[in-house]
Formats: C-alpha cells, structure tokens, sequence
C-alpha cells in the first residue's frame, strides 16, 4: 500500500518525464516489431503498416497505462485546471464580474468572522483560562480575603480597581492609570514578568514597602525601556515607587490595560481597610477539578457568615461568578452573533449572483459544451470540468475577499466600538484562513454545482442546431434562475428590515432628550494628589481660586462636577430622610451622589424645576443645602413639595448632619441615553465631608474655539499647581456622540450589508431580464411585427421579474419576522416586528427591484423588429 | 496463414509475465515474444493489454524497472522481478494450478 502511494506521488511529480519514457517504450516496442516483420521478409512500407495495425490506438494504450500507473485522476485534475485558466482568462469580464461578487461577499463575511474570532473563539491570554472566573459584583479587599481565606474550591484569587495616578517624572505631570490591587491578583492570572517580580504577599500588607511593577507599554514610553530600571524609583501621585518588575508586552487585566500595578494598601491604605468600600473587580482560578457550581456552593456559606457578621454593610451579599471569558464577552456575543448571521446572509446573497453569472455562461458556452459532449467527453467529465472552473473561481474570489477583509478590519478597529477596546488589532489567524477557504471551496463547489447540472443536461443534437433554448432545459434554467432571485430578494429584505429597525432605533435614541445641553461646553477631569491636599479646606481653596481664574477669562463661564453625565462613573449613597421611619441599617435607598461647585446647572443648561439654584453664600460654615433631581422627587415625595425636606447619607454610630433640599433640578442621563435616571442627589464641594472626593471635572461653556481654551485651562491648573495632570479632554458634544458609539457601529455595519445584498440582488434582477430579454429577442420581434405597443413588450418582459421580486418581497417579510426577533437586545424602543419599518423597506426594495427590471426591458424596446427576426 | 490465437483467460496476463520475467529481466517487447514463442504461437499478447499490465504489476511492486540497452544497442525499459514479485507469482502459481487442477476433474469426471 505505502509502495503503492509512494509510486503515485512519484509519478505526479514525474510526470513529464513518466510520460517522455512511456513515449519511448512504445517507441521501441513498435520499432522492434516493424524490424522483427522485415527480417521475416516484408518491405519495410508492409512491415511498418502490419505494425501500426496490430498497434491499436496509440493514446488508448497510453491512456490505459496512466490509468495503470494511477496517476489519471491527478492528470485528469491538472488538465481540468489548465482548461478553466484558459477558458477563464479569455472572457475577462465574467471572470472579474464573477470573482468580484464573491470577494465582497467572502470578505465581509471574513472582517467579520476575524472579530469574532479574535472576541469570542480565542482563548484569554493567561494559563488555563478555563479556570478563571470573576465575580459579578465588585467587592472589597478585606470580603475578597475573607472568601479566599474560608474556601477550599479557589487556588488564588485576586481584586483590582484602576484608579488615576499622577506620573511627574518626566516634563508636564500625566494621568495614567494605576491598578490598585492585591497581591493575588498575579498569582490568578498566572502571567510572569518581563523582568524582575511580581509584588509578593508579604509586601501587600499595611505599611508594606511602596513597591511598583510597570506595564511594558508604560516602561517604554516614559522610561525609555530602560533595561537597569529595577530597583530605581519613580514618582507616582506625590509618592516614590521602587520598581520591581515589567510585564510582558501582551500583558493586560481582563478588563482594563493599567500603566501600572501598585498594591492597594500601599497606594490607598484608608480604601484597603474598610469592609464596605466595594469597589475591587475580583477575579478567581478555580482549583484544578472543581467546577464552578462547586465553587458557588463554597462561596455562599462565606457569604452567609459575612452577612451575619457584618449586618451593617454586607447583609445582601451574594456572590455570583461567571466564567472570565464570559464576563467579557457576554454583552458583546448578541451584537456580533446578529452581525455574523446578517454577513452570512451577504454572502449567500454574493453566491446566488455567482451562481447566475456560472449559468448565464453555461448558456453562451453552451454549443463548445455540446461539441465536446458529441465528441466523446461523458456528462461527468463535463460537470467536473465546470465545477474545476466554478471551484478556481470561487478561490481566486475567496483570496481576493482576504484583502476585502483586511481593510474590512482596519475599518472596524477605526470605528472603535468600545465593546472591542481590548483588541488593538484583528489578527488573521489560521482559523480565519481556514475559514476563508473552506468557505470558498464550498461556494465553488455547491453553487456552481447547480449551474452546472443544469447546463449540461442537454440535448446534443439541440445544440448542434444552434438552438441552445431547448424547452426543457430552458424551463429547468429558469426555474432555478427564479428559485435564485426569489431568494436573493428575501434576505435582502431581511437585512434591510435588520438595518431599518436599527436605524429607527439609534434614531430615537438620539432624540432622548438627555437633560442638558452639549453645545459649546468643553469638559477636562482633573483629581488632586492626597499628599498634597489631604484636607477638605485646601482642597476647596484650590477648587475656588481654580474656578475664579477660570471665570475671570472673557466669554467663559466655568463650574465643576465630580462625575460628568454619560463619562462612565458613578457614585451611589445610601440615603435616609428626616423625619420618617429609619430602615434597618443596610437597606436604606441608594440614590446617586453628585457633588458640584460654581454654576453647574447653568452651564450645562439643566432646568430648575423648582425651589432655588446653588448660590454663592451656600458653602462652608453655613447650613447645609442640596438639590435633587426628578426622579428624587418621584422616588421619594410622591406629590409631596421636597423643598425644604432635609436628607443625609445612611452612617453609622455618627450623629446627622442633615442637608436641606432647596431646589429641584431636571433629569440627566447620566448612564446613557438608553438608560432609566436614577435619584441623584446634587451636594457642594464646599459642605463636602469627604475628602476623598478629590477628583473633579470641569465644564467649561464658551462660544471661543476651544484649542486655545483648553490651553489657557490648563495654563490656569499648573499656575496653581504644576504637578497636576489634566485629562479626558473633550467636548460635551464628543461625550454624547461617544455614548451612543456602539449602537452606531452596529447600525452602520449592517446598513453596509444591506445595501451590499441590496446592490447585489439588483445586479441579479438586471442580469436575469437582460437575458431573458436577449433570449426572446426573436419572440419579441414578432410581437412588435404585429403591432404591439411599448407598454404590451414592457409588460412581457418585466412580469416574470416583477412576480419573483414580490414573491421574494414576500418571503423576505416572513423572514423578518422570524430573524429580526433574534435582535431584540440591540434595539431601543422599537419592536422587532414594527410595521412601518417593514412597510418602509419592503417598498424601497421594491423601488430597486422594479428600476433594476425596467432598465434592461427598456433595451427590448429599441429592438427592431426586422433585425430581431433576422437574428434566428 | 494466421496462426490460431486463443485469448487469454481473465487475470492469466498477470502470471504470464511474472512467469516469462523470473527468468530473466527483459522488455516488453522481449516478453510479448517469448510468450508467443513458448507457448507456439498459440497465445499473443496484444501491446494494448501488455503495457498497461506491465505498468500495473510495476506500481504494485511485483516488478521494477530500468532502461538499459537492448540487444540491437537501442535504449530499451528492462523489467525484472523483484522478491514481492517472486512470492506473487507463487502465490497465483499455486492458485492457477489448484484452480486447473479442479476443472480438469470436472470435465473428467461430470
């Protein structure tokens, strides 16, 4: 058996040679012969004619001996190919127009699946990532030690929270990120340094040493990748740093790339003891063989006991965890999986055009097709042959969707969804190669099956009569030709109906109103360093002077909030009201908390419902005051006027210090725009208790260009301090685009595909009338002969399309129905089913269907009747 | 006057040019006549069958070849047995004789 390949592939790749001695043998056989017939006494015309008699067919015996040798389906392949490159390259057009339609239809569909690949396939960077999980809710540090400490299912498990750093080594301070986190956190992850260590346990402790491990990207950009940096020290938010280690440039947290990695009770000591501070991301490697219901079980009984220990602030806990890849993935996978289905839907649509482009040419090739069936080539041969040629051109179309592809996925990464900020590239790996392939071989092959069938299951002797309309063949043509377009118009219509409810969506999303008003407001975040201002008072002082330089520049009129609405941050309070029953300590409402100075609701518009506005004799020293939102109101006063009514936050064993509610504001959107308000609560920065509110962003409103602006703003912040970082730079207006981002992705993407099959589909329409109008070419002159109006000819041609774009119309409406449910999650306040979406593009795509009907039936007009009768 | 030809039998070509190659490494040509020769004329191996079997036996291993130089000094494709080809032409030896050896019983004794 092994000789037996082994001879085969020997002979395939010898096979010029194999075929040169084969030549030779014969040679030799036959010459002997002839000599063998002189020597008996013949003439050497006599002897050489008995020779070649006895011979038989020479390519007959050759053909039988490649077949001995086996190398005749190799050969026979080989040909197949040489033929179709040939036959190919002499009809340019098709091959493009064909290769073309499958490289757009291949190539969206590999952008997409590269995401998806790069999202949902590939594994997590770190060892074993099947064994890590993270817990739903944040937690603090000392409940993350606690479970990890009474569990057995766990073999580490980690907590983090990126908090803001101020980096002033180098020329003008900078923000990075800082990841404020324990020691466990790397063992978790499992991923080891570049260079030097990790942070050990025995450092993670209260009073421990100021130790620092660098991220690759944070070592060579502002240290230059030194590679003596261990042991130096650099300067991090007023404080020195020993570093210890860098990691590896790959290296990330599951959900966030921090510059740096600093133990929790190094860099936030007062945060890192505090039980009900619940602010750490948690992450957990399972023990090897423990499953994650196991784990759940473990956790639980943990749970129980903290509740019964800590009634105060961890009476409702419960810890749920997902699996890692879950976590990050989950909120992505319906978007991508729609976008994958939708794409996919393209690329039937592509191979439907192809497989009308593979028959149209079946058809004018047909007489060679016939010739060479009538001279001997079976009805196999003849398939294999065009499936060869269908199959080439499928993967000439699939090579060519690969750079369709690569630019497909710079755009998206240029989109920047913020679903996708892990990725910094789309790498085309062997799985998406893989998938390129396969999926070119299979369009090859299935779609140019059905043509192919079709074409050859023809008369001989028609053909030869020059007819290649048979009537049989030409009912099973154009039956598959409607199956074909019916189909086409169907998914297009589901992709459209996909698109349009999309768009409806985003469009009432943006028509939310969110509470303020964007225009001409700039906004830059900016947080004070402990060391220097650890009190409330110097805090405030630097916070006025700030805003009154600030104000003092003409045209500008500035205040500042900690959280901008929309930005991604939020700070919840547990609130109590004066003068009604007290819930049970640690079910008191959370309301969100906002602190503010200056003329923050003027400048950011925000209407005053009620009551009075912040002013300048409200702050320290004097009584307490705040505004809420609505909501508050709707929330907490049912009917009842709040002004006047007093509020604190929920604390324990400290007497209240209650705050009196003096005006009722609007609305905000803080979350986003597709997201319900909740109660806020706005308090000054100057009656702040906590000093560890020390961020603040500034909204600055002007009507002046706003480049020059920023660069005075930041003028003013370092002429009171020039170790302060200024940060997140943006306009209101840029805040609110940014915050509908996703949903706009993923409606430009699928609007890309609809119109895509849309535009397909219309070529398909095109070409199926064109042809059938060149087809009935002769039947049309007659009618014209005979009298019939442009109005009757239009009608005879365009009907057949017409009813197989209502009929796919049709379809397409039922489809819709079934698949646009699937996107349910992606769609704000629209049914998956609405009415007037459907009605809109079922009459758009009928728009197109008919133009692309009418332009080539208008072709059947200017036929003369005299050349079209001629033309038999 | 022709000579009388009887074709060959179904799957004799095989054990012919195993048998006429265990004698010695020849051509095709060299085999084609040799059996004609021993068995008087009364088998003829057509080229038609003979190469292509020849090719056959070649990939199965039973036989292997090399150009050589024939008799009358012309580059000629010599076959010769090769130790999988002997055990071969054993085997279909014994099979032809158990296989004649029982039609002949036949025909004597039905």
């Amino acid at each position: 058996m092994l000789h037996d390949i082994l001879f085969r592939v020997r002979a395939l790749f010898r096979r010029q040679s194999a075929e040169t001695e084969l030549d030779d043998e014969l040679r030799f056989h036959f010459d002997h012969q002839v000599e063998k017939y002189v020597n008996s006494g013949m003439t050497k015309a006599e002897a050489t004619r008995r020779a070649r008699l006895e011979f038989g067919g020479e390519e007959q015996v050759k053909g039988e001996c490649r077949d001995a040798r086996g190398i005749g389906a190799f050969e026979i392949l080989l040909m197949d190919f040489r033929y179709s490159l040939r036959s190919l390259l002499r009809s340019p057009v098709f091959s493009i127009c064909a290769a073309l339609t499958l490289a757009l239809g291949i190539g969206a569909n590999t952008a997409i699946f590269t995401v998806v690949n790069s999202v949902l396939l590939n594994p997590l960077p770190y060892p074993h990532p099947e064994e890590l999980l993270a817990a739903r809710k944040n937690d603090s540090l000392a409940n993350l030690q606690d479970m990890q400490r009474q569990t057995t299912s766990f073999a580490s498990s980690g907590g983090v929270n990126i908090e803001p750093m101020d980096f002033s080594g180098i020329g003008e301070p900078v923000r990075v990120h800082g990841a404020f986190m324990d020691a466990g956190l790397f063992q978790t992850l499992d991923v080891q340094p570049m260079l030097g260590r990790w942070i050990s346990p025995s450092e993670d402790v209260k009073g421990g040493p100021r130790n620092v491990v660098l991220s690759y990207a944070f070592w060579r950009d502002f240290l230059s990748s030194d590679p003596q940096i261990l042991g130096k020290a650099i300067r991090l938010s007023g404080n020195d740093f020993t570093v210890v280690g860098v990691m590896p440039r790959d290296f990330g947290l599951p959900e966030a790339s921090p510059d740096v990695f600093v133990s929790l009770w190094t860099a936030y000591p007062s945060a890192a003891a505090e039980r009900d501070v619940h602010f750490m991301h948690t992450y957990w490697r399972l023990k090897p063989g423990v499953i994650l219901t196991q784990a759940q079980a473990d956790l639980a009984q943990v749970d129980r006991r903290l509740a019964e220990q800590f009634p105060d602030s961890e009476k409702n806990r419960r810890t749920i965890l997902v699996s890692l890849h879950e976590r990050l993935v989950g909120n992505v996978r319906p978007a991508l999986l729609v976008l994958f289905g939708a794409v996919g839907l393209v690329l039937l649509v592509s191979c439907a055009n192809f497989a009308m482009l593979l028959m149209a040419r079946g058809v004018a090739r047909q007489r060679e097709l016939m010739v060479r069936a009538s001279l001997g080539a079976s009805h196999r041969r003849l398939i294999e042959q065009r499936l060869t040629e269908s199959t080439l051109l499928a993967i000439v179309g699939g090579a060519a969707g690969l750079v369709v592809a690569k630019l497909g996925t710079s755009l998206l990464l240029s989109l920047k969804p913020a679903a996708l900020h892990r990725f910094q590239a789309f790498p085309m790996d062997a799985r998406v190669f893989a998938f390129v392939f396969v999926i070119s071989l299979l369009t090859g092959l299935v779609f140019g099956l059905l043509p192919a069938t079709s074409a050859t299951r023809n008369n001989i002797a028609d053909a030869l009569r020059e007819n290649p309309n048979s009537t049989a063949t030409a009912i099973s043509r154009s039956f598959l030709q409607g199956f074909l377009i019916t189909a086409e118009v169907a998914m297009a219509l589901i992709l459209l109906a996909g698109a349009g409810l999309l768009m409806k969506g985003f469009l009432h999303l943006r028509s939310v109103n969110p509470g303020f008003n964007p225009a001409n407001v700039m906004t830059m975040y900016l947080q004070l360093p402990e060391t220097r201002y650890p009190k409330i008072p110097s805090q405030t002082t630097f916070r006025r002077e700030l805003l009154a330089r600030l104000n003092a520049l003409p045209g500008v009129t500035a205040a500042m909030i900690t959280d901008l609405p929309l930005a991604g941050n939020y700070v919840g309070h547990r609130l109590v009201i004066d003068g009604r029953p007290a819930p049970e300590p640690g079910t008191e409402p959370e309301v969100q908390t906002l602190s503010v100075m200056g003329d923050y609701f003027h400048v950011m518009e925000i209407p005053l419902a009620a009551g009075r506005d912040f002013q300048n004799t409200d702050r320290e020293g004097q009584p307490l005051v705040a505004t809420v939102n609505q909501e508050f109101v709707r929330e907490f006063f049912h009917g009842e006027d709040p002004i006047g009514k007093r509020i604190d936050w929920a604390r324990q064993g400290e007497p209240h210090e209650w705050m009196t509610i003096i005006g009722v504001v609007g609305d905000v959107k803080h979350s986003g725009l597709n997201q319900p308000v909740d109660p806020a609560v706005y308090s000054l920065y100057s009656q702040n208790e906590e000093a560890w509110r020390r961020w603040m962003t500034l909204v600055i409103k002007t009507t002046a260009p706003s480049a020059p602006l920023v660069e005075e703003a930041k003028k003013q912040v370092w002429s009171l301090d020039s170790q302060i970082p200024v940060s997140s730079i943006q306009s209101m207006d840029d805040l609110l685009a940014e915050s509908v981002a996703e949903q706009r992705f993923n409606l430009l993407l699928l609007a890309i595909f609809a119109a895509l099959a849309v535009a397909l589909a219309a070529v398909g329409i095109y070409g199926m009338i064109a042809y059938r109008v060149n087809r009935r070419t002769h039947e049309i002159g007659v009618y014209m002969a005979l009298g019939a109006q442009p109005r009757d000819v239009l009608r005879l041609v365009m009907k057949d399309g017409i009813k197989l774009v209502l009929r796919g119309i049709a379809l397409g409406v039922v489809g819709a129905i079934v698949f646009t449910r699937l996107m349910v999650n992606l769609l704000f306040e629209v049914k998956p089913t609405d009415p007037g979406t459907l009605t809109a593009v079922a009459l758009l795509l009928a728009a197109v269907a008919v133009l692309a009907c009418y332009i080539p039936a208008r072709r059947a007009l200017s036929i003369h009747p005299v050349t079209a009768l001629r033309c038999e | 006057m022709q000579p009388q030809f009887v074709d060959l039998p179904q799957g004799t070509l095989d054990l012919l040019i195993l048998r006429t190659l265990s004698l010695q490494p020849m051509h095709g040509w060299a085999v084609s006549e040799r059996i004609q020769q021993i068995s008087s004329d009364v088998l003829r191996v057509q080229q038609g069958s003979l190469y292509p079997a020849l090719h056959r036996l070649e990939r199965r291993g039973w036989i292997k070849a090399h150009w050589g130089t024939s008799e009358n000094n012309r580059k000629a494709k010599f076959y010769e047995l090769t130790k999988a080809g002997r055990l071969q032409l054993e085997i279909e030896r014994h099979a032809w004789e158990k296989l004649t050896a029982a039609i002949a019983q036949i025909l004597e004794t039905a």
